[in-house]
């Protein structure tokens, strides 16, 4: 488990999480980066850039 | 997997945020027992001569910039990437891959582009509304403007030339294609269209980034002919290819180096990571 850095809400965290993994806080739906792993930390994922994509 | 000597394989993937489409990889590389070197985009430092010491890297950067950039000082220091940056290069730009289409003579929608306000205006009635303004570069169908008329067009240009970046004068015009709320996207690794599906919405955009829902297509003569002339017109490997169904037949919207496929798995019931984790592991051992 880690806390959603937005509304302090548990986040579980699956054992194959990777470091900088995407997911969702499913209380305030937030979308959110694995920054560590040991220990787990999350932050805020960016933003979406212009030359994002395929 | 290993190389024939019995070494074992030594496959980068080059990320930034890993997605559902990179977990599936990751899977896909654990499944082929090859535990990929991970090579986080925003970390690199580049010094124009080192490369990550292995046999080929797999692209899977979000932002199309930092791959361009970092596919091209790999491949300058000597490691093979899939895809090539000439490829991302070429897919990266609609202007480049519709230039690319027409050498290799494969059928896509009527374009133009122009430099000037003025001469984009001429350029859109030479083709006639409604035309569709796109970045040269961008996905997801963001910023596409569909143009029904002389004052839609003549505000829209205004404001890119004011409010974009210079890239936004470069005036990409592609004609309006009809296509009954769907377009089909193929996915064509190597030599072969291994999938397609549908992709179905009421709204003009069919981007699934936009909320348009996947459906399988039955990846017919014709569907894979034209993918793998896309494919190859655009320097071949891992590519995914946007179709428009018209009367005259099928034409090619767009080429995607960095294709997602999280979509699509389920719903055409073929193993697209596992195709491309072999891919890159066959380029590996060339």
């Amino acid at each position: 488990m880690a806390n959603c850095p937005v509304c302090d809400a548990e986040v579980e965290i699956a054992p194959d999480t990777v470091v900088g993994e995407l997911m969702t806080c499913e209380d305030c739906g937030c979308e959110l980066e694995v920054l560590t792993l040991e220990p787990v930390k999350l932050g805020e994922a960016p933003e979406a850039e212009e030359d994002w994509g395929e | 997997m290993s190389r024939s000597g019995g070494k074992a394989l030594k496959i980068g993937l080059l990320h930034s945020l890993i997605r559902k489409d990179e977990k599936m990889l990751l899977d896909a590389f654990k499944q082929a027992g090859i535990k990929p070197v991970m090579i986080d985009d925003r970390k690199l430092i580049l010094d124009f001569k080192t490369a990550p010491d292995v046999d080929v890297i797999l692209e899977r950067s979000i932002n199309h910039s930092r791959a361009l950039h970092a596919l091209r000082l790999f491949e300058s220091a000597g490691v093979k990437c899939v895809n090539s940056f000439d490829v991302a290069r070429v897919c990266g730009d609609k202007m480049l891959t519709t230039a690319a289409l027409y050498e290799h003579n494969v059928a896509q929608p009527a374009s133009r582009v122009a430099f000037t306000e003025a001469s984009a205006i001429e350029a859109i009635e030479s083709l006639g509304y409604p035309v569709v303004l796109k970045p040269a570069v961008g996905s997801w169908g963001r910023l596409l403007s569909k143009v029904n008329d002389r004052d839609a067009a003549e505000t829209i240009l205004e404001h890119k030339t004011i409010l974009g970046s210079y890239h936004h004068s470069i005036f990409y015009i592609q004609e309006y294609v009809e296509k009954a709320d769907r377009d089909i996207r193929t996915f064509v690794v190597g030599d072969e269209c291994i999938a397609a599906i549908y992709r179905t919405s009421k709204h003009w955009i069919t981007n699934t980034a936009r909320g348009a829902v996947a459906s399988k297509c039955d990846v017919s003569d014709e569907i894979a002919q034209i993918s793998l002339d896309a494919a190859k017109a655009c320097g071949g490997g891992v590519v995914a290819v946007d179709l428009f169904e018209t009367p005259d037949g099928l034409l090619v919207n767009e080429v995607n180096y960095t294709m997602e496929f999280k979509n699509s798995v389920d719903t055409t019931g073929v193993d697209i990571p596992g195709a491309i984790v072999a891919y890159a592991a066959a380029v590996a051992t060339q």
